[in-house]
């Protein structure tokens, strides 16, 4: 359970999160709202990039801000970047295993840790390749995979399935679906594509402009009035 | 034994003069840098090549008016820079300022090569300025005499400062001057004319850089390759205090530095006659500069973008 | 893919070692039969350049820092260890791990304001700390034999006259000494390689090509960033060691300012990525210049050089000549084997 509770961000002269309260329960919960909205922003304060202006939040019953930004990762908080950020002078293998190298657990069974994960993102090319080479598909999943490495106790996606074509974002999908009952993981989902937010999150909030407009079940928050309305515009605007 | 305040005050205007030149290269520098993101290693050799061609049409040929040397100095560095910045600007205009910083580095060996072979250092050489001699030898302050060119170099450091200033933010020039230093893509495809904005930012460095070299060498009355060229490490002290940003706090920074330096001079004897301090003086520009940043210190910013090579 | 003992080693990766074990060993035992004395020390010097390349090649071309004050690191462990070996009678391995430690040390202090900044600004104040360095030493000059913290009396209060340097009891003589550099230099670089194979290097790689992604993968990049420096120079203050013995006397003039940004060019040169890259940069750095001057060229032209390599790479070779020369061997033995499948094919039918 993640307690977020008036979080405000100000920075020059914007304010990208406005007084934000919400709560996030367990299993996979969407974060949706139009560009702009605050949602990197609300993920750069997780990761602990951003410091806010006021406000708490708690995860699992801890004080997150108080925790150093590196310890984050240890505590067991890991997330996925818009602009992959796989390290690509480093191979596949490297890159996941240097998440669980920094996030504590035995030197053991680390190997046999990696490559569940690269199996369970379902990717099947050598471990030992760079990450140079690979198309987006590829790289993509190894950014996943080092978001489940191990046993996160929450994992910020961000717009995972930007860019990827159909069968792709299927098949993230169905990774995503799993990853609750097979690593027990909190999931916090950004996505603007919005069958993959309906296909994995059982409840959604929304931000606009840095406030949150609705929160609750998918399916009745991406029927809601306002919500359409942030994405569209008004009738007056349109 | 300590020297007395006025002992001190003797070294003040040689380290304000000097600390001018610094800060008026300083700022050639930052300029520069924030139009064509190129931190510019080679600033020092590049006055010193044209402090040596002054030399050499001064002392080796007869038809040389003095100054027309000394002009030939000025424009010598101007066409160095412009040529580095046309040929190569475009090579490494898509990588990032280290890479383009070190490029100059190899300019910078380049030149330090030629100077040293041609003008080697068995012979003394200086060129000394008109304006030591002028109208009673400068001008009195107490019982301290302060040469022309000492002043004069003040105030062209102060001149060039605030005619930059002024110059960025009220010409139309200048203002694309700002544009490019903020986004070259974009300002490019708002019409300016970026190619032409930067060759000029080049070409009156390049200006600004062989009169500097003029300046210092009359005032250090030295001519020799290796110390010119590093000197400019001081002037990359001021700037670094400036942030590679604010014109006024390099000058003044450089200020602070030319008359640190300057004055320990004065410590000679202190704290013993075989160790004083003054022989540390040429750590000045170090000192200041690392201690500046300490604590000036800098919050960590964190950027997403990939580090380019 | 062979298993030894556990390890996964590629066959290439395998050949590749034996390769290099030969050439270690052509080096370490042939070379300095079939040379001069003179050249001995050259190639002594040069492999001592290396290291200090090493060190350079791991911050700037691994962790994405540059700096310009390796030469004046150099300049520290050389004058720790010259001090050491006159004020005492520590073993030569003891003293060579001291000058490292105490390098390693100063290393850590000019690292910490490399973790406020990066880039340029972190280039220019390593630049200022060289200064520094540099100047300190031309005041305080070398040890040399005399008594007091400094170790450093006018020749003519010497008790006992003026000694050079000691050496290793086992490897007095030059060629000994040769020997003796190799060994410690390719134990340096097996520390370096060690170090880039396992955690630090995975850490390393993530910090230079994006630190928020190494924040949130947990890597503590303040530790892992003064770990880099702290292992740079204590190498480079192990080189200088090793540069006191090789030398015999020192003097502050043979560590000019110059001399750290003729380093970043040679190694820029060499090619930073490798660690073949640092050999070729000792190897330029020292070998170079001795031999332009054998031949009778003046030895600015090597200055010149250097310059235009510097360029030269930058705008078109960024992984320098040890990224090159392979790429270039490889696309002439292709010319080379189409060439002879050619020829084969025009004999061929008429045979």
């Amino acid at each position: 359970m993640i307690e977020v509770e008036g979080l405000t961000v100000r920075f020059g002269g914007v304010t990208p999160i406005d007084e934000m309260t919400v709560s996030f329960a367990e299993g996979n919960c969407g974060l949706i709202g139009p560009n702009g909205a605050g949602k990197t922003t609300f993920f750069n304060v997780l990761s602990g990039f951003v410091k806010p202006a006021a406000g708490s939040i708690s995860v699992f019953g801890e004080d997150l801000l108080k925790m150093a930004d590196y310890r984050r990762s240890r505590w067991g908080l890991r997330r996925t970047f818009q602009q992959e950020q796989a390290i690509k002078s480093l191979s596949v293998f490297d890159n996941v295993a240097m998440v669980r190298e920094h996030s504590g657990g035995s030197g053991g069974s680390r190997r046999a840790d990696v490559l569940d994960a690269l199996d369970f993102v379902g990717l099947e090319i050598p471990s030992r390749t760079k990450v140079e080479g690979l198309g987006m598909r590829e790289r993509r999943l190894v950014e996943v995979a080092r978001a489940v490495v191990g046993k996160p106790r929450v994992i910020l996606l961000d717009e995972p399935g930007a860019g990827l074509p159909d069968e792709e974002t299927e098949h993230l999908g169905s990774v995503i679906r799993r990853i609750p009952e097979q690593l027990g993981s909190l999931v916090i989902l950004v996505e603007h594509d919005m069958s993959l937010v309906s296909a994995c999150c059982e409840t959604t909030a929304v931000l606009d402009f840095g406030k949150l407009i609705a929160a609750g079940p998918t399916a009745d928050v991406l029927r809601n009035e306002h919500v359409i309305r942030a994405y569209l515009g008004t009738e007056e605007q349109l | 034994m300590l020297p007395t305040l006025h002992d001190v005050l003797q070294f003040v205007p040689l380290g304000l003069a000097v600390g001018a030149v610094y800060g008026v290269s300083g700022v050639g520098i930052v300029v520069l840098y924030r139009t064509t993101g190129v931190l510019n290693f080679a600033y020092g050799a590049i006055g010193a090549l044209g402090v040596f061609i002054a030399f050499d049409l001064i002392n080796k040929t007869s038809w040389c008016p003095d100054w027309l040397a000394y002009l030939a100095t000025v424009l010598v560095g101007g066409a160095i820079m412009l040529a580095y910045g046309l040929v190569f600007g475009p090579v490494f205009a898509a990588r990032d300022p280290l890479v383009k910083a070190a490029a100059t580095l190899g300019l910078m060996l380049i030149l330090l090569a030629a100077m040293s072979w041609t003008w080697p250092a068995n012979e003394v050489r200086a060129v000394p300025l008109p304006s030591d001699n002028w109208h009673n030898y400068g001008y009195q302050i107490g019982d301290i005499r302060v040469s022309w060119t000492k002043i004069i170099a003040l105030l062209f450091a102060l001149g060039v400062t605030a005619g930059t200033t002024v110059f960025l933010r009220y010409t139309k020039l200048g203002t694309a001057y700002r544009a490019v230093a903020n986004d070259r893509e974009i300002t490019a495809t708002l019409g300016v004319p970026v190619r032409f904005v930067e060759a000029s930012a080049w070409l009156v460095s390049g200006f600004v850089c062989g009169a500097s070299g003029l300046l210092l060498s009359g005032l250090i009355n030295s001519l020799e390759a290796a110390t010119l060229t590093f000197l400019v490490i001081s002037s990359l002290a001021a700037a670094l205090i400036g942030r590679l940003q604010s014109l006024w706090v390099t000058l003044f920074a450089a200020l602070v530095i030319g008359v640190v330096e300057s004055c320990l001079q004065a410590f000679s004897l202190w704290p013993t006659e075989s160790q004083p301090l003054a022989q540390y003086r040429a750590m000045t520009p170090f000192v200041i500069a690392i201690v500046a940043l300490l604590v000036l210190g800098r919050r960590r910013e964190l950027t997403l973008s990939r580090a380019a090579h | 893919m062979t298993r030894i003992r556990g390890f996964e080693i590629e066959r290439g990766q395998a050949v590749r070692a034996v390769v290099i074990a030969g050439l270690f060993a052509l080096a370490l035992f042939a070379v300095p039969e079939l040379i001069g004395i003179y050249w001995v020390k050259i190639l002594t010097a040069a492999a001592i350049y290396s290291v200090v390349a090493l060190g350079l090649g791991l911050l700037y071309g691994r962790v994405g820092m540059v700096s310009l004050c390796q030469v004046a690191l150099l300049a520290v462990g050389a004058w720790t260890a010259t001090r050491l070996l006159y004020g005492t009678e520590l073993p030569f391995p003891i003293v060579l791990l001291i000058a490292g430690v105490v390098t390693g040390v100063i290393g850590i202090v000019v690292g910490l304001p490399a973790l406020r900044v990066s880039g340029l600004h972190l280039a220019l104040i390593t630049l200022m700390f060289a200064g520094a360095i540099t100047l300190v030493l031309s005041v305080i000059h070398f040890p040399n034999g005399g008594g007091g913290f400094l170790g450093q009396v006018s020749l003519g209060e010497l008790q006992g006259g003026f000694r050079i340097i000691r050496r290793p009891g086992i490897a007095t003589s030059d060629p000994a000494y040769y020997r003796y550099t190799l060994i410690v230099v390719a134990l340096m670089f097996l520390l370096a390689l060690w170090q880039i194979a396992s955690k630090p290097g995975r850490a390393w790689a993530a910090i230079r090509e994006s630190e928020p992604a190494a924040l949130a993968a947990g890597v503590n990049i303040t530790q892992y960033k003064l770990w880099a420096f702290a292992l740079a120079s204590f190498m480079t203050g192990v080189a200088g060691g090793l540069l006191a013995g090789n030398a015999g006397a020192l003097s502050p003039v043979a560590f000019p300012t110059q001399d750290s940004i003729v380093l970043l060019a040679v190694v820029l040169m060499g090619g930073i990525y490798s660690l073949w890259g640092a050999v070729v940069a000792g190897l330029l750095v020292r070998l170079l210049p001795a031999l332009l001057e054998n031949w009778g060229v003046s030895i600015y032209v090597s200055l010149l050089l250097f310059g235009i390599g510097v360029l030269q790479v930058l705008a078109t070779a960024p992984g320098g000549l040890a990224d090159q020369v392979p790429k270039d061997l490889k696309r002439l033995g292709r010319l080379l084997s189409h060439g002879f499948g050619r020829r084969a094919d025009a004999e061929g039918p008429a045979a």
